[in-house]
């Protein structure tokens, strides 16, 4: 099965508006949260093949949506790829911890993001 | 050696510099105190101990002398007292038999006066008694001093040295002054005679010998010479008594067949004697009619001296001979007339009427026997008193014969005889001492005062009393007052030296208390000086450990660091200001991180985006672009990655200036993580036509190492040497092991570091430009970086260059290229904090 619904999460509207039009274009179907309780609500509510969240987010932060929604039997099965600033190994110990699937720091360039979520394609 | 002193006194803690200085100041002066105060209290009290001795032996050697001084006098001063006495006591008796003779001249004078008639002699004669001691039979009472009923006066004032003496207990025999009273006519015819207490019919011629009393009697030729009112008094007239004596070692004793001898043989015959007088008697016509005679009973002139006792008893019932405390009396012709031994008194032979010769010397004796004359003959031509002395010794063989009369004109081995005689020539009296039989004996001497008839004679008169005593019994206090007095000073003595003794004993007892006090009051300062220096550096020390272990805290990044310290004291305000500081430390580093951290990702959240663009448009997403655009883009690129690097290096530096970096550690492979520092850098190498050769041994230890880090590391050292080395240079990189260590060495042929730059190298922002002749790229924190890694794994890396020329004979050397070598040593096992 190929990875087509994708919920990508960051604060930084910039990078939410690149990725979902970079995305979009690669035939994607891209939802997009700006805080940790959207994200959370937008994961229940469209089922994303793929979740790609940041960690410093308002409300709720990326490792309590990565909690929250690995411990729900309706999200727990979607792989969520961390992309965040924070680099520090006890950083990245945390997020796998709380159930990420893969841990990605920035800065990443677009191609290398886009490999890294094609390598969920039939998982 | 006081400099040696005060260095290792520096060098010590706060504790010992406080407890060596506390010992110094407290104990040792404690202990000088202490020594000397019980030294000088010891001795003290030995001194006084000696002057106490010294002065108890001077007080016993004046006691003594006292004591001894004041005897003799006592004993000169009682002997005085006991002659004197004795003295007047001989005296009185010698003037009382006297008395008692004249009075039997009164009797004689009486009966001359009266017509002679025997109704009237025996009237005379049963009127004549006097009382004798009976020594046959015992006291009429028992009475002695202890039961006196009058112990002491009824008046208390009377009670002062009372001394009472009872009379004397002795039974007493009314006894007839007289044996006989006769008047005898002028041819010697008995003509009366009173006898036996009665008229008696015996009458007989008196003028012969034979008929008198022992045959003994010459009176009527003297009577014949009588004018009137002349009185005759004859010698003492008596059977001479026998008697033996013989030594034991108790002393001399009396064979009990022997006569009479007073307590020494109260069972013996008695010397029974008489003593006549005589005096014509005269008729109415004034013609001689004839004579009267008495005949007195010996015994009541014996009676004056049996009973006398000089001591203290004073009298006696037996008179004792051998106690040498006896009274004697002796004839005007020094004959014994009174004895305590009855013996000894001169007696005759009543067979033969002749007086039997007197005991003699030894010495004499035996002249006696060479004589050829009879003893009788021999004796009466002995001239008196000659050659008298105690050297000689009595005659055994009269002693044998039991007849050993004193007469003492003859007495030779007696010289007291001598010296009454003399005493008593001019009638008087005295006393000498005499040693004798090895006592020291006081003896009297009195004339008696008696010159009737013959007597008359010389002033000697009817003879001499004497009385003999043991001057030991008169000093008898004395001795044993000086006995209680040797006796005293002796316990007293002894009674000094055992006080003197307990005495040193306590001190001995109290010194070796004080030193055992001192010792426990030294312990007990000791161990509170030990306490309180242990006290006061603790609450020094402890703070100060406290500070300086936060201190190590701080600068290892543990910033919330807080010591708690109550004192209000430097310590405690040094605490306050060190908690304070570490406060403000903790959160300037607070800020600093959170700063480092904020800015790190704020600064990555935009370079995301940059990235996010150029690397879409590069890759071709947004559209087809040319080749210049393509460049441009690729420029840019590189300075985002250039930034990205300078952050990342900035955040590590930061971390591990901070101490925060984290290492997640495993078992790392150093072929491995070569291969891959090898590979990341290989693009730059390429670049710059270097080559890298790597000499890792295949058994070489993997290392425990935080893998990515570690690879960190490699690729800085590498990139390091690609970057200071001339294009087309040679990069050795080894692992080996040496002396318990892994070693990691990067050797290159690069410019070489300065000598002055080896430390330099490795701090932050150096100024690689300063010895580089050109500019190269990089950000300045490689080595900072690689050095604060290696060391969090507890290794330690260093540098070296040139590169000693023929080390490494493949790296090619010389000109410019002077080449370095990096050095990395880890410990083979290792804990690196994580």
């Amino acid at each position: 099965m190929k990875i087509r619904k994708i919920l990508i999460v960051d604060d930084e509207q910039i990078i939410l508006s690149y990725l979902e039009k970079k995305f979009t274009k690669l035939d994607y179907s891209v939802y997009l949260a700006g805080d940790g309780e959207e994200a959370v609500k937008q994961a229940f509510l469209n089922n994303p093949d793929i979740i790609l969240l940041d960690i410093k987010l308002p409300k709720l932060n990326g490792i309590d949506v990565c909690k929250k929604l690995k411990a729900d039997e309706r999200t727990k099965n979607i792989p969520i790829l961390i992309l965040s600033a924070r680099a520090q190994a006890s950083e990245i110990k945390i997020g796998i911890a709380a159930g990420a699937d893969k841990y990605l720091c920035k800065p990443m360039s677009f191609p290398d993001i886009l490999s890294e979520i094609r390598a969920y394609d039939n998982k | 050696m006081l400099n040696k002193l005060y260095k290792t006194f520096k060098n010590l803690g706060i504790f010992p510099k406080l407890l060596v200085s506390y010992l110094i100041l407290s104990i040792i002066p404690l202990i000088i105190m202490g020594y000397i105060a019980n030294k000088n209290l010891r001795d003290t009290g030995l001194q006084a101990v000696l002057r106490a001795e010294e002065m108890g032996s001077h007080n016993l050697q004046a006691a003594e002398y006292i004591g001894k001084t004041s005897i003799a006098d006592s004993v000169v001063a009682l002997d005085r007292k006991s002659t004197e006495a004795i003295e007047l006591r001989t005296v009185e008796l010698a003037a009382r038999i006297a008395d008692f003779l004249y009075e039997r001249d009164k009797d004689l004078r009486v009966l001359a006066s009266i017509k002679p008639d025997s109704r009237h002699y025996l009237d005379i004669y049963r009127l004549s008694n006097r009382d004798v001691i009976d020594t046959e039979r015992p006291p009429v009472t028992d009475t002695n001093k202890a039961d006196s009923p009058i112990m002491t006066s009824s008046n208390p004032e009377n009670r002062d040295a009372w001394r009472h003496l009872p009379p004397c207990p002795a039974r007493k025999l009314s006894r007839p002054l007289y044996k006989e009273i006769t008047f005898i006519d002028l041819q010697g015819r008995e003509k009366i005679k009173i006898a036996g207490g009665k008229i008696s019919g015996n009458l007989l011629d008196v003028s012969r010998k034979e008929n008198t009393y022992c045959r003994a009697e010459n009176y009527f030729t003297h009577l014949k010479k009588l004018h009137k009112g002349e009185i005759y008094v004859s010698r003492v007239i008596g059977e001479q008594l026998k008697g033996w004596l013989y030594n034991t070692p108790e002393g001399i004793k009396i064979s009990p067949e022997s006569s009479y001898a007073g307590r020494e043989n109260p069972s013996g015959k008695k010397f029974a004697g008489i003593i006549r007088w005589a005096t014509p008697v005269y008729n109415e016509k004034n013609e001689k009619a004839g004579y009267v005679t008495l005949a007195l009973d010996h015994t009541h002139i014996m009676e004056f001296t049996d009973h006398v006792s000089p001591t203290e008893e004073r009298f006696t019932i037996l008179s004792d001979g051998g106690s040498g405390n006896y009274a004697f009396i002796w004839d005007n012709e020094a004959r014994c007339i009174s004895h305590a031994r009855d013996f000894f008194i001169c007696g005759f032979n009543p067979q033969t009427g002749k007086a039997v010769p007197g005991w003699l010397s030894e010495q004499t004796y035996n002249e006696y026997k060479k004589s050829g004359l009879t003893l009788e003959e021999f004796v009466e031509q002995l001239p008196s008193f000659s050659n008298f002395t105690q050297v000689k010794s009595a005659s055994i063989e009269q002693i044998k014969s039991g007849f050993i009369p004193l007469d003492c004109r003859v007495l030779d081995n007696a010289p007291q005889c001598q010296g009454w005689h003399e005493g008593t020539e001019d009638g008087g009296s005295g006393s000498f001492l005499i040693l004798w039989s090895g006592l020291w004996k006081l003896t009297t001497y009195s004339a008696i005062p008696y010159y009737t008839g013959d007597y008359g004679k010389s002033k000697r008169g009817f003879g001499y009393v004497t009385i003999g005593a043991n001057v030991d019994d008169f000093h008898r206090d004395a001795n044993i007052t000086r006995a209680n007095i040797e006796k005293s000073l002796r316990e007293q003595g002894r009674k000094i030296i055992s006080e003197n003794n307990k005495t040193r004993e306590l001190i001995k007892e109290n010194a070796s208390t004080n030193r055992l006090l001192f010792i426990l009051i030294a312990v007990m300062a000791c161990l509170a000086v030990i306490s309180i220096s242990l006290l006061l550096s603790l609450t020094i020390t402890r703070p100060l450990r406290q500070l300086t272990h936060g201190a190590v805290e701080i600068s290892r990044g543990n910033y919330e660091q807080s010591i708690r310290v109550k004192s209000q004291d430097e310590i405690g305000q040094l605490a306050k200001s060190f908690n304070e500081m570490a406060k403000t430390v903790s959160e300037v580093d607070k800020m600093k991180s959170d700063f480092v951290t904020t800015a790190s990702h704020e600064l990555r959240t935009p370079i995301q985006a940059m990235l996010l663009g150029i690397s879409g448009i590069l890759e071709g997403y947004s559209g087809k672009i040319d080749g210049e655009v393509r460049e441009d883009l690729e420029l840019a690129k590189t300075g985002i990655e250039r930034l990205m690097n300078l952050i990342s290096n900035l955040l590590d530096l930061s971390r591990i200036e901070a101490q925060k970096i984290e290492f997640t550690v495993s078992q790392v492979s150093l072929a491995e993580i070569i291969d891959r520092a090898i590979a990341e850098v290989s693009d730059l190498a390429q670049k710059h036509r270097h080559t890298i050769v790597k000499y890792v041994p295949a058994d070489i230890p993997d290392i425990e190492a935080d893998h990515d880090r570690m690879i960190q590391v490699i690729i800085n050292l590498l990139s390091n040497s690609i970057k200071y080395s001339p294009d087309g240079g040679k990069i050795i990189i080894r692992a080996g092991e040496k002396e318990g260590k892994t070693v990691l060495t990067v050797i290159d042929n690069g410019y070489g570091i300065p000598s002055w730059a080896k430390e330099e190298v490795f701090k932050k922002f150096f100024q690689a430009d300063n010895i580089m002749s050109h500019k190269v790229g990089g950000s300045g924190l490689g080595l900072t970086i690689a050095k604060g890694i290696v060391e969090n794994h507890g290794g330690y890396i260093y540098c070296e260059s040139p590169v000693p020329e023929g080390e490494f004979p493949e790296l090619p050397l010389g000109g410019e290229r002077k080449g370095a070598i990096f050095v990395i040593e880890f410990p083979t096992v290792h804990n690196p904090r994580t």
